[in-house]
């Protein structure tokens, strides 16, 4: 006992993770203020707790940490106790409209061609013209997220001042330390229509630039991405990744910031088999089985649509146009759909704010 | 020969791939198609059995399972094709080099990388053809590594997002020295957006037309082969068939 342990870089790469958390977790509790802040730094213990399960529960994973993976553990769920104490006494009502008041974590899966993009972007945006502050993602080394919201390209890539190289971390880099997951948003995200603020994985160079190995831009993007999401607590922020298709990033668990999952399913029978292989790997998050551009098709067996985005030409032909949907066709039959969705997301306009008068200071 | 097929999720990669090796099969050549997407779904676009899709074990699992690593597998890629291979009409022999069905799996992507590029580079094509349907994106691209004597078809649908991985897939064989790259415009609604389409990509084109009878086989999981041969679609990829033989 008190003898200094050994980390290997994996080990101590999980430590360094662990102390970053709870510098968020003490920046979340130095800015709480009101019902709603309380419930959102109990959330963020919830959702850190939950990834560190991930590793706890393969006993291969970082043997030499595992007494501080444990240690984490209890300080996780003492911040989450803490927030449960804080609001203990306020009235149900008051409570629930305070939950209903938090930011949306929102994760977007499916097939490649189902419509992820546009619905992400599309939803990212209504959220925005609906007041409220919007992180959109983009973890598809094929960037298309950046176009459907409005935004060339290339915006979005993560500069070299948000990610630092780790030789522990999967493909050897990860998110500054120099700041928290929400400064590095503020400071260095491409800034959208509507104000939505968007981070993708930059741009895959040629082949000469390293392209698929461990130095193009997207492999030392993604971690840091990845785990930018995770820390993301604030209250009064909606977050929203785009995943790359098929089973790769759920597998990963690059949803793991995410409280809802939106898994969007194509007429295609095979795109019905892709959502069958991903719903598992979801089955602990809020999932909706949106289906889109079917025609007069039925549901594919064993999953009912909660959702229907119809076929639609007309946006068919903006996506040929490479435009923003909810510029180019707002009133489109799909668009329309897609608002009707975002709602499901917003609860009710008197509920939209803290009861508390007290505003969350950013 | 070898032929590498590439492009965005949803552009239509199986089906073409599908598609195209029944025709090259029913030319008299001797087919490997590889399914090299981590959820292979190439069976149903040739015309093997849904069930039998849904259920076909991937190289990469059966190598795990017999305690290879999953950067290191050792087995010789004509063995695998024999013991993990699945029988498709017309004699050809699909294969499927990855796929991810639990959280709980160790790591397969590496894994899936490295069996493409070993099916794809090192499996002597000799006197057969070998089919790759590539994950979607341009990863893949660069594990397969085309060569020289390989054919690269970048298929893209018309949507400014999937023309433009297209395109950089173009480039990409480009540098990796592939001599014959050829641009597949899928489900083309008019002349217009193929050359549109073309002006693009700036290689040799194909066009597919759009073709309900294909999107019909695609809702019941059938290979439009089998539901439609005589369908606009299915010709169109028969002549690339002979274009690509040629």
């Amino acid at each position: 006992m008190g003898e200094p342990i050994e980390l290997n870089k994996r080990e101590a790469w999980a430590v360094q993770c662990m102390d970053r958390q709870l510098v968020v977790m003490e920046d979340l509790v130095a800015r709480a203020a009101d019902i709603r802040s309380w419930l959102a730094l109990e959330r963020q213990a919830n959702s850190y707790a939950r990834h560190l399960g991930t590793w706890l529960a393969k006993e291969s994973i970082f043997p030499a940490a595992r007494d501080r993976m444990r240690q984490h553990q209890s300080d996780l769920a003492g911040y989450a106790q803490r927030a449960c104490d804080e609001v203990a006494g306020v009235d149900p009502d008051s409570l629930e409209a305070a939950r209903a008041a938090l930011g949306v974590r929102l994760a977007v899966i499916g097939k490649g061609g189902a419509g992820k993009t546009v619905t992400s972007s599309t939803l990212a945006r209504l959220f925005a013209q609906n007041g409220r502050k919007v992180f959109a993602a983009d973890l598809d080394v094929n960037p298309g997220l950046a176009i459907s919201l409005g935004l060339p390209a290339s915006e979005g890539g993560l500069p070299d001042g948000a990610i630092e190289e780790h030789p522990g971390s999967l493909y050897g880099w990860q998110l500054t330390g120099d700041m928290t997951p929400i400064e590095v948003v503020e400071k260095f995200a491409a800034v959208a229509p509507d104000d939505v603020r968007f981070l993708g994985l930059g741009k895959i160079g040629p082949a000469s630039e390293g392209a698929g190995t461990d130095k193009s831009a997207a492999k030392q993007s993604v971690a840091a991405l990845v785990h930018l999401l995770l820390g993301i607590g604030e209250p009064d922020w909606d977050v929203i990744a785009d995943l790359e298709a098929g089973p790769t990033t759920p597998f990963e668990r690059y949803h793991a910031f995410s409280e809802d999952v939106v898994v969007v399913v194509g007429p295609a029978w095979r795109s019905a088999m892709t959502a069958r292989r991903l719903l598992p790997m979801v089955e602990d998050r809020r999932s909706i089985i949106v289906s889109n551009r079917f025609r007069d098709e039925p549901d594919h067996p064993g999953l009912a649509a909660r959702f229907r985005i119809p076929f639609d030409p007309e946006l068919a032909e903006v996506e040929r146009q490479g435009l923003a949907p909810l510029d180019a066709c707002p009133d489109s039959p799909a668009i329309v759909a897609l608002t009707r969705l975002a709602s499901l997301f917003m609860a009710p306009p008197g509920r939209r704010r803290p009861t508390s008068n007290q505003e969350v200071p950013v | 020969m070898k032929i590498a097929v590439c492009g965005k999720g949803g552009s239509g990669k199986s089906t073409i791939s599908g598609a195209l090796a029944r025709h090259l099969a029913r030319q008299g050549h001797k087919v490997i198609a590889l399914d090299c997407d981590p959820n292979p779904n190439l069976g149903i676009s040739l015309g093997v059995p849904r069930e039998s899709v849904e259920s076909m074990s991937p190289i990469l699992n059966a190598l795990l399972d017999a305690g290879h690593t999953h950067k290191d597998p050792k087995i010789e890629a004509e063995v695998l094709l024999g013991r993990y291979g699945v029988d498709a009409p017309e004699g050809i022999r699909l294969v499927a080099t990855g796929k991810i069905e639990r959280p709980s799996n160790a790591c397969l992507c590496c894994g899936s990388h490295n069996t493409t590029r070993q099916f794809f580079g090192e499996l002597p094509a000799d006197d057969r053809i070998v089919l790759a349907d590539l994950e979607a994106g341009l990863n893949d691209l660069i594990w397969a590594k085309p060569g020289a004597n390989d054919i690269v078809l970048a298929v893209t649908e018309g949507s400014a997002k999937s023309v433009e991985i297209a395109r950089r897939a173009c480039r990409l064989a480009e540098e990796l020295g592939v001599a014959r790259i050829i641009g597949i415009a899928n489900r083309t609604v008019s002349d217009v957006d193929a050359k549109r389409i073309g002006e693009e990509l700036s290689v040799e084109m194909f066009t597919v037309p759009e073709d309900r009878a294909v999107e019909d086989a695609d809702h019941l999981g059938v290979a439009a082969m089998d539901a439609d041969p005589s369908s606009p679609a299915m010709v169109a990829i028969g002549e690339l068939a002979q274009l690509i033989t040629r």
